[in-house]
């Protein structure tokens, strides 16, 4: 509980930077509140307390899952202070909104992974998600920025209605909000409860299937997710960041603890649609990622293939799910903060040059390896990651989740993550085999083209945030990758 | 009484429903969802909500709509520039939500029999015990929506306020 009123502090002193002054020291004061936040919830490490009538939860899961998600913004909030600070096309709005935002956010997502009563739940999937709308929009002058955060919008508030309703059918049909009395409710066979007998079951399940909805498109899994491409891709770089790791990792977190410990006992009713809901987001999410030629709209593609495989692990349901997707999680976060961060780099220099907002293709990658050895390594470590190549943190993530829907027995699911995970294969290998090969102004070699590459992208240009949040990303891909079991026993 | 009043209240509010997606003009549909609204609004008077009622017509049916009504008149919306959608996607919108109402009635179709909640108690919708429910049991999510309108209007802000270059 500690960690959220942090949390909410920070937000607010980010309110109040502007009006004060202190807007230079505002990243260090944001930087060490996160870290502080991290070590109140270490400090509550097995206690399991529960705040107001069982309002949240602060299970070991909860904090293991905040620990992700602040550990995260700590990177996140690394590599996006350069673009805050000096966004050549103005980002158009001041840095201190953007902290505020982004910390609210950050509260909405703790919330999500602690809750135990459906009222919090839904609580802290708007307070995530209202934030997001507003930051997906923020660069203003520019047209695909306003119609993401249009989209976001108007889908976000549809899908929340689907849960919504589905909060107030169970409600109906069992009488109580409360996680911990439901999940007793649905599980109690042996003394038949009331509604059993009475003819609610349906109101039940029509209740969960709602709520699965609504979660799923929070999670972007096909075919709930039309508008995750365009809102990624419309988005600021950093803003698309976030998105792709906190708010994916918040919303798995919050899906598992209700199905997981919830409704579980009605495995039958809802693990069919999840079953095909998995492969269909697997295959297509992979499939489509292979013919886009924007970066950040294939990176869009892939976040919504990679839901895919941590939907496995909710459906696989044993001991070991818990810990996969926290595992998977993680790796996953690690590994996307990496990849936008070299694709702001990027995208920044390229705007700087042109005087216009540009999109990297796989040409503009092409020949980057020699313009800038650490950059591409710091890409080609992420890309080779979110392939899962072995010995990466992406292999072991996608080893674990494998491993325990095997366990399940679910066989020819495992047998279709396979094969999206080798069409993923592909395309994160093309990044890379264009990254390392030869441009087309190379190729040309003229003479002129040295002194054009003075201008290019030199190692010199990657300021030093820039450069630890790359050498973090990379190192925590290796460690995770060398140590995974350091992670999975703590569940 | 109650109960005619009730299938009186019911059948307004699905006519003015289907009417506010049925109308052509944008005015005439905010008009018909604020009937719709004020239905709803008899509801909760005749579940013995009353501060339901209250709020009900004074949030949606007075402020909420006197947004649309505004938004709808700086915009203009009156002209028919709204682009068709194609068949393809009519049809599938047309079986995903038929499927739902399946999926609805169904649920519905044995709720008759359902037991009478526990907390069946008719004063429960008055102001003295919403107040003791929500600053008791509720405190928490009470507290926690005021984070949310702070973030809300920090985002009305920043999307409002002139750039500075």
């Amino acid at each position: 509980m500690k960690t959220l009123y942090i949390l909410t502090a920070l937000g607010v002193i980010a309110m109040l930077a502007e009006m004060f002054r202190f807007k230079k020291f505002l990243l260090p004061i944001v930087l060490i509140g996160l870290l502080g936040a991290i070590a109140s919830s270490v400090k509550d490490w097995n206690t399991n307390i529960h705040y107001y009538n069982y309002m949240m939860t602060f299970d070991n899961f909860a904090i293991l899952f905040t620990i992700v998600l602040c550990a995260t913004a700590f990177l996140w909030f690394m590599m996006s202070q350069n673009f805050l600070d000096s966004d050549p096309i103005a980002i158009g709005s001041s840095k201190t909104d953007h902290y505020a935002l982004v910390l609210f956010a950050l509260c909405g997502g703790m919330i999500m992974v602690s809750y135990s009563n459906m009222v919090m739940l839904f609580l802290g999937i708007e307070i995530l998600s209202i934030p997001m709308y507003v930051l997906a929009g923020s660069r203003k002058d520019s047209l695909s920025s306003n119609e993401a955060s249009l989209k976001y919008f108007l889908m976000g508030a549809f899908a929340t209605g689907f849960l919504l309703f589905g909060i107030a059918l169970i409600y109906g049909a069992t009488g109580t909000f409360d996680l911990k009395t439901l999940s007793y409710f649905i599980s109690s066979s042996a003394t038949v409860p009331t509604w059993k007998v009475s003819g609610a079951e349906p109101l039940l399940y029509a209740g969960i299937l709602m709520m699965l909805i609504g979660l799923c498109f929070k999670i972007s899994a096909v075919p709930f997710h039309f508008w995750a491409p365009d809102v990624y891709t419309g988005a600021p770089t950093p803003v698309t960041a976030f998105m792709a790791t906190i708010v994916k990792t918040a919303a798995f977190a919050a899906f598992l603890r209700l199905f997981f410990t919830c409704f579980s006992g009605m495995g039958s009713v809802w693990m069919n649609t999840i079953w095909v809901l998995a492969a269909l987001t697997i295959l297509l999410g992979n499939i489509t990622a292979v013919y886009q030629t924007s970066v950040k709209r294939m990176l869009a593609y892939s976040s919504i293939s990679h839901a895919g495989y941590m939907l496995l692990a909710i459906l696989a349901m044993n001991d070991h799910s818990l810990g996969s997707v926290l595992f998977y999680a993680a790796a996953y976060s690690v590994a996307t903060i990496g990849a936008f961060t070299v694709l702001s780099i990027i995208e920044n220099h390229q705007a700087t040059r042109n005087q216009q907002p540009a999109t990297v293709t796989f040409e503009t990658l092409s020949g980057l390896a020699k313009q800038n050895k650490f950059l591409s390594f710091a890409m080609t470590i992420s890309m080779l990651s979110l392939a899962g190549i072995p010995p990466l943190a992406g292999f072991f993530g996608k080893y674990y989740i494998f491993t325990s829907a095997l366990q399940s027995g679910y066989v020819w699911l495992v047998l279709i993550a396979v094969l999206g995970s080798l069409i993923g294969v592909y395309y994160y290998f093309r990044i890379i085999i264009k990254m390392y090969s030869p441009s087309l102004t190379d190729l040309q070699a003229q003479p002129t083209a040295v002194e054009e590459k003075g201008e290019l992208l030199s190692f010199a240009e990657v300021g030093w945030d820039l450069r630890i949040v790359l050498i973090l990303t990379i190192l925590l891909a290796l460690l995770l990758g060398i140590f995974p079991d350091f992670i999975i026993r703590l569940i | 009484m109650t109960m005619y009043l009730f299938y009186f209240l019911a059948f307004l509010a699905i006519l003015c429903g289907l009417m506010v997606i049925l109308e052509k003009n944008p005015v005439h549909s905010v008009l018909y969802l604020i009937i719709t609204f004020f239905a709803l609004a008899g509801h909760y008077l005749l579940l013995n909500a009353q501060f339901l009622f209250i709020v009900q017509i004074m949030v949606y049916a007075g402020a909420i709509m006197v947004l649309f009504l505004f938004v709808i008149m700086l915009l203009n919306l009156n002209k028919e520039t709204e682009p068709h959608k194609s068949n393809l996607v009519k049809f599938a919108a047309a079986i995903s939500a038929g499927l739902l109402l399946v999926v609805l009635v169904a649920a519905m179709k044995g709720a008759e029999t359902l037991p009478a909640p526990a907390t069946t108690n008719a004063d429960m919708g008055l102001v003295k015990n919403l107040g003791q429910v929500l600053f008791t049991q509720f405190l928490l999510p009470f507290e926690t929506a005021s984070l949310l309108f702070l973030a809300a209007m920090v985002g009305a802000v920043m999307l409002g306020k002139r750039d500075i270059k």
